[in-house]
């Protein structure tokens, strides 16, 4: 495969993609469910299409380092423009489907994008909300449905097949135009401008350039990457987490381009549990809040099943504590007795249970891109999914810790990658790293990132954390989110929230206290979870505001917080809570597109729901 | 994908029969005992083995369940998959029966005296031409098929009640033609002798070696319907998940909206007609070849009404379910004389079914009425998925395991 490649020499995704094409033109590549069936594209197709994009932009006058967005779904349209920008040496920036028109325009602007394709009439409707004249660098936008668009006159819109058969009559007229750009592509060359998620201010755009990507995907995708053995054309991978975030990117393009595992999409994002239940991938990547809405779905379907089942249930989840201890103790090693347990806990319980939401098949699972409990982390394990928690962020390209299987320490986010020099900031404990995948500097913006590289070439990551028996890495919290409540005692917020949202009806978690006299918490209910509930409990209610509000489900978080404070020191209990009314939203504003919350912007509209509690 | 069966990359795979390797390894596990249950202890390969083999007359009620399976087949194919009502099976597989008989059984002669020259002389009763079955059951299903094309014009215009009364009096229509048409029938009281299954030489009602097996006559016919119904099940099953079953189902579903989709109706239902009434008729000829006797009288409306109860016990719009109706109804009279016979601690729970036709609160056929009439109003109301659904329900059951939904 791609890693026995020379370490030597920079690789774009552009290029294993050619190869693979060359190599096993008929194998699949990426399969997309549409009309209830799987629809296979082979290597050689996604290379034709591809490379037809780039022919297009090439035909558009597109320069290298250009810069094309994209603002769509996951859908393998996506990838042709991912993989076809690199290779015409564009730059891709993808924006978030949520992104409201606002947002668009920022970003649009900022990035200074020539060309735009949008997946529907939705997101043309916000790029086309904006007044030409305040985006002077856009020169097309290409949209993917034709539905509704079809009808609008604005000169700048364009059919993604009437764009492709530009890419074709440039390659019929040119046919080695794109090779000969591929050959001048250097590695300091852009690849991606992430925009990071702005939890604080705007966001800013990392640049990720072909050198970040190729030294990722050795790391990541390669033979001693994270998933052992190394992964290859037989696994599986679901891309459902938001592609314009470095994240899905290192699933969906590296271990795509650098590994040849095929790369599946779902109809959507509702339909996530039936097109899981139907790939059954063998490498799953999920945030937080997706392992805890599995964790919760899993809790409440086995809690609502007839008598014999939960019986059976009950029984074995007791058996799987006991596994899940185990392997936590033993850094995620069976002894024989939790081997055997599992194997017979399989034939009752296991093998269903994870065969319903899709986990059936799973060898690497991992958790990122936010701190998760390791609550859930074990009882995953202990249900025989491996997850692995690991840490990076868009300025080092994901890569700088994770936890290795059979080295698993619980609470932490595990080693280094080999490549990966890690350091603790003597002063503050901030986590340093640095290593080729290292960004070059946000886009435009010198100062911020001065902040963030030293001239040593030292990325700040802006996260406190500690060594765990030396090799491991405990992230604190992100330094500007700590606590130092009125008392002088530091508290980390993010340890607290995520042991409240290990409870299934605790969706969302916001700790208050600094420079206050006790902590105190806003908490937001999964509505589904917590309705269902009020169902078996016969509670009649109607809206989220509605369910927030009866002083049933205020009882019933209580005792969930209580819960959570009985793992806590005195200090770092919650001694007051209130209900979130209404459920947090990116649209306005509460949560950022990756669905984080934005503390001040929170903390600032339920201003009095916070006083209240000190009064 | 062989490991993913939810992996389905193309339609043909979505909609195969077999969708998964479990499937086509518990539909083998099914076949197998089936063959055993026909051959069990004549089966001289495996000595020793647990004899679960049917015999006697068991065996001779399994081989007309088989057979009535086709039939049962058949009807669910209009009244299942297309949703059209008939009662009118009874004349389909009266037809079949006869059209088998005529072609492929003996002619029945008796000497007469000529009264004006008062020599004796022979005068053909029945006739009969003695045929192969490779003949005669292909005939009798397209002749009834051509009824059935006659028919359909009138199914086309009507629908629910009507389109029931309409199939009923081809009931009568039909008694009335098998009670006249006495040099094909044998007339009432009398009857006729049946086709003889009897493939290219081979005889299915005689004992005899096959292979070096001795079989018993009825375990051969028991085998012959067994391949026709796996084959007749297997067309069924192809048809309903083809473009032709999607249609019916359509029209089924709500006929007005089937037509505004642009689905032909007349075509279409002229479609299961046809189909149906082959089915109807292969199974009539087939039912009483094994008996080796056929009455005009037997194909009343009480014959439809068995076969509805099949469709609807055993389960609507479905091959299998077909089979479980047909096989439960089959042998429905055998258990209501075991009922009738069984006794409780020196008690009789049953007294009330008596043996004999004349004495007793209710004789036993009498009581099979009863069942009959009991059985479908239960099912219609308790699971109106038959048999099929409740076999539905025990899957899901564990399908959803460990949740319930």
């Amino acid at each position: 495969m791609t890693t026995t490649l020379p370490q030597t020499g920079t690789v774009s995704p552009a290029t294993r993609l050619r190869d693979f094409a060359a190599r096993t033109p008929d194998t699949i590549a990426l399969r997309e469910k549409s009309r209830g069936i799987w629809r296979e594209f082979t290597w050689a197709q996604f290379w034709d299409q591809a490379e037809t994009f780039a022919h297009a932009l090439l035909a558009s006058d597109i320069d290298r380092g250009d810069r094309v967005a994209i603002h769509s779904d996951n859908r393998p349209e996506w990838l042709f423009t991912d993989l076809g920008s690199i290779a015409g040496g564009a730059a891709c920036m993808g924006l978030y489907p949520t992104n409201p028109t606002a947002e668009v325009e920022y970003l649009l602007d900022n990035s200074g994008s020539r060309l735009l394709i949008v997946e529907d009439e939705e997101q043309a409707d916000k790029v086309l909300a904006i007044p030409t004249s305040d985006l002077p660098m856009l020169e097309k936008i290409i949209y993917l449905e034709h539905r509704g668009v079809d009808a609008y006159d604005d000169p700048r819109l364009m059919s993604w097949d009437a764009f492709m058969e530009l890419g074709r009559a440039h390659r019929s007229a040119h046919p080695d135009a794109v090779a000969e750009r591929m050959a001048g592509a250097k590695p300091e060359d852009l690849a991606y401008l992430v925009y990071t998620s702005g939890t604080t201010g705007p966001p800013k755009g990392s640049m990720i350039t072909l050198a970040n990507l190729d030294y990722a995907t050795r790391e990541i995708a390669g033979d001693q990457g994270i998933v052992q053995p190394g992964p290859g054309p037989d696994d599986l991978i679901v891309s459902y987490l938001p592609l314009c975030h470095i994240y899905e990117k290192l699933f969906s393009v590296v271990f795509n381009t650098g590994a040849g595992v095929p790369i599946h999409f779902g109809e959507s994002l509702d339909t996530l549990v039936t097109d899981m239940r139907d790939v059954q991938p063998t490498i799953v990547q999920g945030v937080p809040r997706i392992w805890e809405r599995i964790h919760a779905a899993i809790q409440v379907r086995l809690a609502s099943a007839s008598r014999l089942k939960r019986i059976n249930a009950a029984i074995w989840m007791t058996s799987a504590s006991y596994v899940g201890n185990t392997l936590a103790r033993r850094e995620g090693r069976h002894t024989a007795v939790s081997r055997g347990l599992t194997a017979i806990g399989n034939l009752f319980l296991f093998r269903s249970l994870k065969d319903r939401v899709g986990l059936r098949r799973v060898r690497y699972g991992v958790s990122a891109a936010a701190p998760i409990a390791p609550e859930i982390l074990q009882f995953f394990m202990s249900i025989g999914v491996p997850l692995h928690e690991a840490y990076g962020m868009t300025e080092n390209c994901g890569v700088a810790t994770t936890n290795r299987p059979g080295r698993i320490k619980l609470g932490t986010v595990g080693e280094p990658y080999p490549g990966v020099e890690l350091r603790l900031d003597a002063e503050t404990g901030e986590i340093l790293t640095r290593h080729p995948a290292v960004f070059a500097g946000y886009w435009s913006m010198p100062e911020a990132t001065e902040r963030t590289i030293d001239p040593e070439g030292w990325l700040h990551t802006g996260d406190v954390g500690e060594w765990v028996d030396g090799t491991h890495v405990k992230i604190i919290d992100r330094i500007k989110d700590i606590i130092i409540t009125s008392g002088g005692k530091n508290v980390s917020p993010s340890e607290i929230e995520n042991t409240l949202k290990t409870s299934p009806f605790i969706k969302e978690a916001i700790i208050i206290g600094d420079r206050r006299k006790f902590l105190a918490a806003l908490i937001g209910i999964d509505f589904e979870v917590v309705s269902e509930w009020a169902q078996r409990h016969k509670l009649p209610h109607t809206t989220y505001r509605d369910l927030s509000e009866k002083p049933e489900v205020v009882t019933l978080v209580q005792k969930a917080v209580d819960a959570a404070n009985q793992k806590f020191a005195r200090v770092e209990q919650i001694k007051a809570f209130r209900l979130l009314t209404k459920e947090l939203d990116h649209e306005e504003g509460e949560l950022t597109a990756t669905q984080k919350v934005k503390r001040s912007v929170v903390e600032k509209k339920f201003s009095d729901m916070i006083e209240s509690m000190y009064r | 994908m062989r490991l993913r069966p939810g992996l389905v990359a193309d339609y043909r795979s979505d909609v195969a029969i077999f969708r998964s390797n479990v499937q086509r390894f518990w539909f083998a596990v099914l076949l197998v005992a089936v063959v055993l249950l026909g051959l069990g202890g004549t089966l001289p390969l495996i000595p020793g083995l647990v004899d679960f083999s049917l015999t006697g007359d068991l065996l001779l009620i399994a081989v007309s369940a088989v057979f009535a399976s086709i039939g049962a087949i058949g009807l669910n194919i209009v009244t299942g998959f297309a949703g059209q009502v008939s009662l009118g099976h009874a004349f389909f597989l009266g037809l079949g029966a006869f059209t088998g008989a005529v072609l492929g059984g003996s002619e029945v002669t008796r000497q007469v005296v000529d009264l004006s020259t008062g020599q004796f002389v022979e005068k053909t009763l029945v006739v009969g031409y003695q045929l192969d079955l490779s003949i005669w059951l292909p005939a009798a299903g397209l002749v009834a098929a051509l009824a059935g094309l006659i028919v359909a014009p009138v199914a086309f215009r009507l629908r629910g009640l009507y389109l029931a009364f309409v199939t009923l009096g081809l009931v009568f229509i039909g008694d009335h033609l098998f009670r006249e048409a006495s040099i094909l029938t044998g007339g009432v009281g009398v009857g006729r002798p049946t086709g003889v299954p009897s493939l290219f030489g081979f005889r299915f009602d005689q004992d005899g070696e096959f292979f070096g097996i001795f079989l018993e006559k009825e375990q051969k016919l028991f085998f012959l319907g067994l391949v026709l119904l796996i084959v007749l099940g297997f067309v069924a099953k192809n048809l309903a998940r083809s473009r032709v079953g999607r249609a019916l189902a359509a029209i089924r579903d709500r006929d007005i909206a089937a037509e505004m989709m642009g689905i032909p109706l007349a075509r279409y239902k002229m479609i299961a007609f046809v189909v149906s009434s082959f089915y109807a008729g292969v199974a009539g000829a087939l039912l009483y070849s094994a008996i080796g006797h056929l009455e005009p009288g037997t194909f009343n409306l009480l014959l439809s009404i068995e076969f509805i109860a099949m469709v609807l016990i055993g389960g609507v719009s479905t091959v299998s379910g077909s089979i479980m109706g047909a096989v439960f109804i089959t042998f429905l009279p055998k258990m209501v004389k075991w009922l009738a016979g069984i006794t409780v601690f020196g008690l009789d729970p049953f007294f009330f079914i008596s043996d004999s036709p004349a004495g007793g609160f209710v004789n036993l056929p009498q009581m099979e009425l009863i069942l009959f009439g009991g059985l479908i109003v239960v099912f219609l109301i308790l699971e109106p998925l038959g048999l099929y659904g409740i076999w539905i329900r025990i899957r899901n059951y564990w399908k959803a395991w460990p949740f319930s939904y």
